[in-house]
């Protein structure tokens, strides 16, 4: 909206002799480019809030939908966008994601923050890096008043991969860390940051990932104290500001601290908090923790929220469910044999939608950090034909994430006074075709999307590692979900989940697994880095010597397991 | 097994078919165990004995016994039943179990990260284990809060966590912790060093800690006596969560269960202990226990070692298999643990070998593996050995434990059937099938880009 009242602004300015600032210029010249009045005609609309029209006209004027039906008529100043053929969805929303970070800014996160001390007021780990929220007395990652707001560049390359897919509003929170932030839901692009922002904050963001830095919390177990010890810290800190104001003479005035200070909300229960979690063991923790401190909680990831589905319905949790459906990964002949519970999580993957509607668990769809972004509506269509209906996928991209942000009084449908994000589709939604945006009013045209990105770990690696009792080969099957590594190691030393893994954008990675040495069991750490095709690193046990291994996954192309059958 | 006996069996096969199903709320129905050898650990072998198993507790002992309305009889003719194995120190189930970025990490519960899926719980009840108490790990001075799990696969973690039990907590002494083998590579990965490198250190870590948890302690008395008189408008004192498991061992509430080999560093923590007024509950591994047995005996400590590890480090030089005898014959109420997922599953040898070193009574040998794990962990009155009004934790054997040549064939817990030898054999074939149907559907799907 502002930028539409930058030309009066520059003319002002202009005539007066002053020379504009930078920014406005910038906005004078999208503003003189982009007509305010669209009419799309001739359209099949799918409002989702009401009955499809099959054949009418939409009107946008100023960033908003001005007028919409069978018989509407396109006003004379209008730029006329013929929708013959084409069908008008409300703009997708992307329930959760990472959008909008210039890349390197979530890992540098993550890294900053070496020494951060545990237990209570840990000192300030801000040593290189981009530092996260300034002058906090926490470490970096344990920061819950850093906001998605403050971070979310314009930058038009960050959105082109989401807007192929059709997205055009998005919730996004700060991408690392344990209490990661506020998250915002923004317009997928916008003349500045500030114009992009829908709301915020909508939600505190918590991911169980430990710190990467060798700091506290190095480990699941650590993390779950510190989030409990900041919560109650909070829960303290508010007593004891009260009792200050109430009657500060003589008493010591008591510390300001921002990240105690942004939880206030958290524990009130006005604020939700969006916790990631995948498998149900995860949903299960994350929920006995809200409901420890009572929060609100909203899940996402949730990749088998269907074997919690009862509790997530009876403690009434909304699920921002990931589209990111694991593919097969490409292994070596002489790898070991997924095991038979990743093999079932990848295969019923697009079953679990149906399972969760039928319920009566409110969930909506988000990226799950995904990377191809043709997945985003081939998946959505494949729980279309997994179970789900086609409408209650669409509502699923649409309403449903608007609902569940609490932004459905200004998106998520195509309503006269709503803004005016639309996903403009050749065909049916699913069969993602997308033809062209509206972002804010805007015109968007969408750019095909050069192919994905190989994912730097993704897949089954098989390892050699030198541990003083000798050579252990061993098969790691590995997944990357956003920062997150899931999957097992198996062979010569015995067969664990990974646990605790994260990725960072400079291919580091760590991760932790039981293993067998000297006939014990032991958890090692892997420390490595990923370069081409390649691992290597050190596995740490405690009691043994460090551990290098190296590995090597076999080449994407002409993949799948050869020559080796099922066991 | 009659029909009656099949939801367990459905619910476990579910359970490993990834399924983490909502407890069967059916009732499970009595079985009449008939005509074994009972190995009874605490009252001596009855030949010839049946077995009452009803609503979760052993309900009668004794022979001819008739099955009331609707059990399930199993005819153990040539047959042995055991108490269930405890497994005094284990790390299944825990996806962490180390947070050894500091020296004292009390504030971590091994609870948090229990993961009720894992595999290890079905192949220890395999081995006739039905107990296990989940250890933080060695990586410093002061580690987590431990759990103690019955082994009921398939359930709610909830359903698992043993009620009653005392909670415990992870102590760690010697080699693991100094890390002398870490330390250089750790810092030459840029991170940051972590006090103690010696054992001298180790002992101050100890002091340093307790006497801020008696400080704490005193700080929430104070603050909890001016509550009392009446006092308002007090802001409480903080929680602190580090030190808050260190108070309920100084008042006795959470037993110490210290991983140690060296009898100089048990000497020094028993002596810590005794200056701050606590009991160090069990020595884990103490493998030099032997040579202070009277001294261990004498703080009421017990021992929780293993049957035959010598020499794999440094630190273990001195150990010899007779420790245990040695130190039951001084009145150590002493243990045999694993340590391990894969010895957990064989812990009815390393018993065995109880009797070859140090001539240990087949009663005595049992208890390592039984009754006095039950004892260490707080939980004697409900498990530990058959005795009528206690827990149905058995397990049928197909001979005598103590040999070689048996094995588990059916392990209850609660009176419910976890293990079956011949469930398992048809659920291989089940898991088979599954396996390649889900294989063919995924092959037609895209690879990893």
């Amino acid at each position: 909206m502002n930028t539409r009242r930058f030309p009066t602004t520059i003319f002002a300015m202009t005539a007066l002799g002053l020379a504009p600032p930078v920014a406005a210029q910038i906005g004078v010249q999208r503003s003189r480019n982009v007509p305010a009045v669209y009419a799309i005609t001739n359209a099949r609309i799918v409002p989702v809030s009401g009955p499809v029209i099959d054949k009418g006209t939409i009107v946008v004027r100023d960033g908003l939908i001005a007028a919409v039906g069978a018989n509407t008529q396109a006003p004379s100043d209008a730029r006329i966008v013929d929708g013959t053929g084409l069908t008008v969805y409300p703009g997708i929303i992307d329930g959760n994601s990472t959008f909008g970070y210039p890349s390197g800014g979530a890992s540098q996160a993550a890294d900053a923050g070496r020494g951060g001390r545990g237990g209570r007021g840990g000192a300030p780990a801000q040593q290189g890096g981009p530092a996260g929220a300034p002058n906090s007395l926490h470490p970096v990652g344990l920061q819950p008043e850093l906001a998605a707001a403050d971070l979310v560049r314009p930058e038009e390359d960050l959105f082109t991969g989401p807007q192929s897919a059709g997205i055009t509003a998005a919730l996004t929170a700060p991408p690392s860390g344990i209490f990661r932030g506020l998250s915002a839901v923004i317009q997928l692009g916008g003349s500045s940051a500030q114009a992009m922002i829908v709301k915020t904050p909508v939600a505190e963001h918590i991911a169980f990932t430990p710190l990467r830095n060798g700091g506290f919390p190095n480990s699941l177990l650590g993390v779950f104290a510190a989030l409990r010890q900041e919560l109650l810290d909070a829960q303290h800190y508010a007593l004891e500001q009260a009792a200050y104001a109430k009657n500060p003479r003589g008493m010591r005035k008591p510390e300001t601290d921002p990240s105690l200070e942004a939880l206030q909300p958290v524990l009130a229960r006005t604020l939700p908090v969006v916790m990631q979690a995948s498998t149900a063991r995860e949903i299960e923790r994350a929920l006995d923790l809200a409901k420890e401190f009572n929060l609100r909680v909203i899940l996402a990831g949730g990749e088998e929220a269907d074997e919690v589905a009862a509790r997530l319905k009876a403690e009434n949790v909304p699920v921002l469910l990931s589209l990111n459906f694991q593919r097969r990964p490409t292994a070596s002949a002489d790898a070991d044999p997924e095991p038979l519970r990743m093999l079932r999580a990848r295969v019923d993957a697009p079953k679990l939608a149906g399972k969760l509607a039928q319920a009566g668990v409110k969930f909506a769809f988000a990226d799950g950090g995904l990377s191809t972004w043709s997945d985003y509506l081939g998946n959505a269509s494949r729980t279309a034909e997994n179970g789900l209906s086609a409408d209650q996928a669409v509502r699923a991209l649409t309403l449903t994430p608007a609902e569940i942000l609490g932004v459905s009084d200004r998106l998520g449908t195509i309503e006269v006074g709503k803004i005016a994000n639309l996903t403009v589709t050749r065909g049916d939604l699913l069969a993602g075709h997308v033809a062209h945006l509206f972002i804010d009013g805007s015109l968007v045209e969408v750019r095909a999307q050069t192919t994905a990105a190989a994912s730097a770990i993704t897949g089954a690696w098989t390892l050699t590692v030198t541990t003083d009792e000798g050579d252990r080969q061993v098969t790691a099957t590995l997944q990357q979900v956003g920062d997150q590594l899931r999957g097992t190691i198996q062979g010569a030393m015995g067969s664990s989940p990974i646990n605790n893994g994260s990725i960072a954008a400079d291919g580091s990675v760590k991760f932790s697994a039981t293993v067998t040495m000297a006939g014990g069991t032991e958890e090692a750490t892997f420390t490595g880095t990923i370069a081409a095709n390649v691992m290597r690193g050190t596995m740490a046990v405690v009691g043994h010597p460090q551990s290098p291994f190296i590995g090597s996954r076999p080449e994407a192309a002409g993949g799948g397991r050869r020559g080796r059958p099922p066991q | 097994m009659t029909l009656r006996a099949f939801p367990a069996a459905l619910a476990l096969v579910a359970a490993t078919a990834g399924a983490q199903q909502p407890a069967a709320t059916a009732k499970v129905g009595p079985t009449l165990i008939k005509n074994a050898t009972v190995l009874t650990v605490t009252k001596g072998r009855l030949e010839n004995t049946d077995l009452l198993l009803q609503n979760g507790k052993i309900a009668q002992i004794g022979k001819n016994l008739s099955a009331p309305a609707g059990a399930t009889v199993i005819d153990a003719t040539g047959k042995y039943v055991m108490p269930g194995i405890i497994d005094p120190h284990s790390h299944s189930m825990a996806d962490a179990i180390n947070e050894g970025s500091l020296s004292v990490t009390s504030m971590v519960r091994i609870r948090d990260v229990l993961n009720p899926t894992d595999i290890n719980i079905y192949r220890q009840l395999a081995g006739g284990v039905t107990t296990i108490n989940v250890l933080h790990g060695s990586a410093n001075t002061i580690g987590g809060q431990n759990a103690v799990v019955k082994l009921k696969y398939g359930k709610d973690l909830d359903e698992m966590l043993f009620p009653g039990a005392t909670p415990g907590i992870k102590f760690a002494l010697g080699e693991n912790v100094t890390r002398k083998n870490s330390q250089q590579a750790a810092q030459a990965q840029g991170q940051p060093l972590r006090y103690p490198a010696t054992r001298m250190g180790q002992e101050e870590v100890l002091r340093d800690a307790f006497t801020r948890a008696r400080d704490y302690k005193a700080t929430w008395d104070d603050y909890n006596a001016r509550v009392a008189k009446g006092e308002k408008n007090l802001v409480p004192p903080e929680h602190d969560l580090e030190l808050d498991p260190l108070v309920e061992v100084l008042e006795g509430k959470r037993f110490v269960h210290a991983h140690s080999y060296r009898a100089d560093e048990m000497l020094m923590l028993l002596n810590i202990a005794k200056e701050f007024g606590f009991t160090v509950r069990t020595l884990q591994h103490g493998l030099e226990g032997y040579k202070i047995a009277s001294e261990i005996s004498q703080a009421g400590t017990g021992l929780s070692t293993f049957a035959d590890e010598w020499s794999y480090k440094i630190e273990a030089y001195d150990a010899i298999p007779y420790n245990t005898a040695i130190a039951m014959r001084h009145g150590v109420v002493t243990t045999v643990n694993s340590d391990s997922d894969e010895r957990a599953r064989r812990l009815n040898i390393d018993a065995a070998k109880m009797m070859r070193y140090g001539g240990l009574s087949e009663d005595s040998a049992l208890k390592t593996i039984t009754y006095n794990g039950a004892v260490q962990l707080g939980i004697e009155k409900k498990v530990g050995s058959i005795e009528t009004g206690k827990d149905a934790d058995v397990v049928i054997w197909s001979g005598n434990p103590l040999s070689v040549y048996s094995i588990a064939e059916t392990t209850f817990i609660d009176g419910e059937i976890f293990f079956d030898i011949k469930r398992d054999q048809a659920k291989r074939e089940e898991m088979a099938k599954e396996r390649a149907a889900l294989e063919a559907a995924d092959r037609r799907r895209p690879v990893v880009p």
